[in-house]
């Protein structure tokens, strides 16, 4: 269930990173299914993450010679690691449902105050919450996938960015070099 | 940092384009004059960033930076698009459209964007307001042709009923009723801010809004936090910081739009957040003619306490 919980997390993660690193590299006013788009971006990058994780937990279970102790390890972990996660969420969430309300002064406000610092707090949130979910685990095994799975969540908005960095630079290219 | 912040410097954008004053034509520009005028402030930021620009024979290659403007706009639109800059332009424009009407014009009424770049508000005003469909003839006008063309470019994709031009604003051709801009009146200083608001007193012209960084102690670092986690480019995040520095304060915008142009009310509309003492990012130059006056208050309804002293 924890874990359930957690590749949750890391699907939502991924659909804000796939709007963020959407923005800002699109100019027209209607953009509903670009954004669509970002969002199917972002959420396809979380499940390869989350897949890569699973194959590389089953890979874990499978060596492993104490199969129900990494369970209940990975259990405890995965504990540890929501009581840093969901309250980030749940802030998150909270933010983005204040810009339902239709003030422009309360909606710049989000991005200001809560939106913008979220997401320059969202690497240290990914390592604390990871640090604190394997440092009172037993087994090296446990240490090691939760270290790996940082790493992937970490790189998630790395390559998305880079990936929409590119595609914005063809496009651009195309319509200056096409003018001239 | 704090020298990249100095606001008696120019923005790195300001130096990357030139054109000849009387042709509008566009001019070469060597990377070494960019580079010496931040030589002379010690701006280590600036000069890296103009250091990555690619050059031909020592000149800045045109079509790279017309790549990077329409990059770094692209950027800006999202700054625009997260304060809800298009909502807040209409509650004012729609306020100043009535008042003229209920003085009595009944002719077409044209809003001009100086200073338009790829034309975001002018582009918002099409597609989410009335505006168009009343009468109202919306364009933006700007000096850098390939954001005119990108401006015409992306309304053209969404079929939207405005227009952008490359020229003077405030040339007989460009006029119109109501003059806004945003983020474009502290680029004029000292004399050239005078020379720019005596510029609206054109026969035609009934208003101008000028939406631009309210300057205040926490304004560079809020915008250098902002701008670093929001924009990409060098040039961006080095201008929108120092954007934030440069910004003139009410007093000195009041002062030169009463002293340049004298015909109209002026003053500081939406400078704090809900009559708390906290100051909203931008603030607006106003003016309207000045028998417009009483009727604005009417219109802005629910927003008039928004409106400082106009007179």
């Amino acid at each position: 269930m924890r874990l359930l919980v957690l590749y949750l997390l890391a699907l939502l993660d991924g659909l804000l990173c796939g709007v963020r690193v959407s923005m800002g590299r699109c100019a027209l006013i209607h953009k509903r299914s670009y954004y669509a788009r970002a969002l199917v971006r972002g959420l396809l990058g979380a499940q390869a993450v989350s897949t890569i994780a699973l194959l590389a937990l089953l890979f874990a279970a499978a060596v492993s010679s104490h199969r129900a102790e990494l369970r209940a390890d990975l259990e405890g972990a995965a504990s540890r690691m929501l009581w840093i996660f969901v309250p980030y969420a749940i802030a998150v969430l909270g933010s983005l449902a204040l810009r339902m309300i239709p003030s422009t002064d309360l909606r710049s406000a989000t991005s200001v105050f809560a939106l913008g610092p979220f997401t320059a707090i969202r690497p240290a949130i990914m390592i604390i919450g990871a640090l604190y979910g394997i440092s009172a685990s037993r087994l090296l095994e446990t240490r090691f996938l939760g270290l790996f799975v940082l790493i992937l969540m970490l790189s998630l908005e790395y390559f998305l960015n880079r990936s929409a960095g590119r595609q914005q630079v063809r496009e651009i290219h195309q319509l200056i070099g096409a003018r001239d | 940092m704090f020298r990249a912040w100095n606001p008696a410097q120019p923005e790195i954008t300001d130096l990357l384009v030139r054109h000849d004053a009387g042709t509008l034509e566009r001019l070469p520009v060597r990377k070494q004059d960019v580079l010496d005028v931040f030589v002379g402030f010690r701006n280590l930021q600036a000069l890296r960033a103009v250091e990555a620009l690619p050059t031909c024979d020592g000149f800045l290659d045109p079509l790279e930076i017309d790549r990077l403007f329409v990059t770094v706009h692209w950027e800006m639109q999202r700054l625009s698009e997260e304060f809800y800059h298009g909502p807040r332009v209409y509650e004012v424009v729609r306020a100043l459209i009535a008042t003229i009407r209920a003085g009595g014009f009944s002719g077409p009424l044209r809003v001009v964007d100086v200073g338009c770049g790829i034309g975001y508000n002018i582009r918002w005003l099409a597609a989410r307001t009335p505006l168009a469909s009343q009468g109202v003839e919306l364009t933006g006008v700007d000096l850098n042709s390939a954001l005119v063309a990108e401006a015409n470019r992306l309304s053209a994709v969404e079929k939207l009923p405005c227009r952008f031009l490359y020229g003077d604003a405030f040339s007989s051709d460009h006029s119109g009723q109501i003059y806004l801009s945003t983020g474009v009146i502290h680029h004029f200083r000292g004399g050239g801010l005078l020379d720019f608001l005596r510029r609206h007193q054109r026969p035609e012209a009934y208003a101008f809004l000028h939406f631009d960084f309210q300057p205040w102690f926490l304004a560079p670092f809020g915008s250098w936090f902002f701008h670093l986690l929001r924009m990409r480019t060098r040039v961006s995040r080095h201008d929108g910081v120092l954007s934030a520095a440069r910004a003139h304060s009410a007093d000195t915008l009041v002062q030169a739009a009463r002293a340049a142009a004298p015909e109209f009310a002026s003053g500081i509309y939406g400078a704090k957040i809900w009559h708390t003492p906290f100051p909203r990012v931008f603030h607006t130059l106003i003016g309207v003619r000045r028998p417009l006056l009483p009727k604005l208050k009417t219109h802005l309804g629910r927003l008039a306490p928004r409106l400082g002293l106009l007179q």
